[in-house]
């Protein structure tokens, strides 16, 4: 009898691309070993934050955690680290456990765009997020077992939030809608504060909404498809759609729905927060842990009513660790970061070979490139910095040459021993600085550091020594295989 | 009700956590700093005897804390 061999990787992408929501995915995630369900009792403080913690110091495979038995919540349920590890990425990918990071770069570089885009329309009576519904009495203490990530934050965090929006000068126009993801504190049971910049599509909606007086209405998505997660927080044109590079990268229709208050949401989302600008109104908000490591400051940030609450029967609130890295916002956002840096810059550098961006949101980045003359990398590194991202986030860049792969530390600190002097480096004083950046000169300021680490070129007189060439190729790739599977008894 | 950040006394109590009839926590929000805390937190975190003093807030002293996307004057 003829048994037909499965095809796993072929199978895998397909469940990828079948994956529509939050549920569908923590399904696929289980299956592969990489979701638990947490069934003893938990605090909300500080249980919840010290397992996210703890799983995340494995960041190749920690799984994500679902947990259902939190005092004080009887019934309600909240999910931690779904794209909290390097296995998560690739599943969410179709790819199987174990892919490296450099893979996954260069797959989600070949995906990036909104080609091929697939919008499916859901009505709204039709949609999941809608099957439960609260206008009156609303209370998000009470829907959202909410817990403090970090022990000083000023209060409780929603902070994986994707936020829809509308242009409010221009409503009509999908491509104008924003999805972003940013840090929404909580203010009271139907209030909440933004966290944002002039320079995020949000902020500038906002200034505009109180600059024209017009209402400024929101649709906060909680639980969400993994991959608008995953490009929501991706900076893109501003009237490019987020919905578009989700779908087109995840090789799937997107399932959008309308949200009572009028914007595009998706159709399977756990819950659906719509809420309202408080025109010229600031509250007290922060601090709040964030990615470089350390606590944003106080500020006076713009706050939000609550108008409804949509949700899915038995809702599962999803959040995120966020500190110290590593953490799930690294592995969330670090290939997304890098792989348009990388896209721009080959649109006036074909000689860019990778760039690894995964640190600190993009606060270091690592560029490879073939060098086309001597000291060609340094004005590769000054394009860098005239990227979207790269103006406020690339902060120190590390230029090294197309044979170093930049996503091999060990790699990259041989290119800084041997192939950097101390006069090739460019300290670029005084520029656009991410304003939560610790060291910044003052916040929002400061000083940018390019590390030329490529070889040395003609005309210039020094030269490298001789390289040695070790083997290398698909033999050596198959000796390591074979040497692991030794090393694991799986070879006499 | 004292608030483990600002110290101020006026606080409003949010939500309350319920095990079948049992009240297990309260969430509270200070009206003068906008701090939000759960009784049962460690008391590390909302005991202001012993909490951290760096993350201390002077609400009195709101001008200190920059605005996020100042209002347009109109």
């Amino acid at each position: 009898m003829n048994v037909p061999v499965p095809n796993i990787g072929a199978d895998l992408a397909s469940r990828a691309r079948g994956v529509s929501s939050l549920r569908d995915f923590l399904e696929l995630l289980g299956e592969q070993g990489q979701a638990i369900e947490w069934r003893e009792r938990v605090m909300p403080e500080p249980d919840i934050r010290n397992i996210a913690v703890a799983a995340s110091r494995d960041v190749n495979g920690a799984p994500a955690i679902l947990f259902d038995n939190i005092v004080g919540y009887p019934g309600k349920k909240t999910v931690v680290g779904v794209h909290g590890s390097w296995n998560n990425i690739a599943t969410l990918l179709g790819q199987p456990k174990g892919t490296t990071i450099r893979e996954m770069f260069f797959d989600i570089a070949g995906r990036w765009g909104r080609k091929g885009a697939q919008m499916s329309r859901v009505p709204a009576g039709q949609a999941p997020v809608h099957e439960c519904r609260i206008e009156k009495d609303i209370n998000l203490y009470d829907l959202l077992p909410v817990y403090r990530i970090n022990e000083y934050d000023g209060g409780f965090y929603l902070a994986k939030a994707s936020v829809a929006s509308r242009d409010p000068l221009d409503p009509g126009n999908f491509g104008k809608q924003n999805v972003g993801i940013y840090r929404l504190q909580l203010h009271g049971p139907d209030r909440f504060t933004l966290m944002t910049i002039p320079s995020h599509d949000m902020g500038r909606q906002i200034m505009a909404a109180e600059r024209e007086n017009v209402p400024f209405k929101i649709a906060v998505m909680l639980g969400n498809h993994p991959g608008l997660a995953l490009f929501a927080a991706t900076p893109i044109g501003y009237d490019e759609s987020e919905y578009d590079y989700a779908s087109a990268m995840m090789g799937a229709p997107i399932r959008l729905t309308e949200s009572g208050d009028g914007i595009d949401i998706l159709a399977d989302s756990e819950i659906v927060i719509e809420a309202e600008l408080q025109l010229g109104e600031r509250v007290i908000e922060g601090p709040f842990g964030e990615f470089p490591g350390s606590y944003s400051g106080v500020r006076r940030a713009p706050v939000f009513k609550v108008t409804a609450v949509s949700h899915r029967r038995d809702p599962i609130f999803e959040n995120i660790y966020i500190g110290r890295g590593w953490t799930e916002h690294d592995t969330l956002i670090g290939l997304n970061t890098s792989a348009p840096i990388y896209a721009q810059l080959r649109e006036s550098f074909p000689e860019v070979t990778a760039v690894n961006a995964l640190y600190q949101h993009g606060m270091t980045g690592i560029i490879a490139v073939r060098n086309r003359m001597a000291g060609f990398a340094k004005s590769v590194a000054l394009r860098a910095l005239g990227t979207p991202h790269g103006i406020m986030y690339l902060k120190n860049l590390i230029m090294v040459d197309a044979d170093v792969d930049p996503f091999d530390l060990n790699q990259v600190m041989w290119a800084l021993s041997t192939r950097t002097r101390a006069d090739d480096i460019m300290v670029l004083p005084n520029m656009a600085m991410v304003p939560i950046d610790p060291a910044a000169a003052v916040p929002g300021k400061g000083h940018h550091l390019i590390i030329d680490a490529t070889s040395f070129m003609p005309p210039d007189p020094v030269g490298e020594a001789h390289l040695v060439t070790p083997p290398s190729g698909r033999e050596i790739e198959a000796l390591s295989k074979r040497i692991l599977e030794m090393q694991n008894g799986k070879v006499a | 009700m004292t608030c483990p950040r600002c110290l101020g006394r006026e606080a409003n109590v949010n939500h309350e956590g319920r095990e079948g009839e049992t009240v297990v926590w309260r969430i509270l929000h200070c009206l003068a700093c906008s701090f939000s805390w759960r009784d049962s937190e460690p008391a590390s975190a909302v005991d202001p005897a012993v909490r951290d003093a760096d993350f201390r807030v002077d609400a009195s002293k709101a001008e200190l804390f920059p605005i996020v996307l100042p209002p347009s004057r109109r």
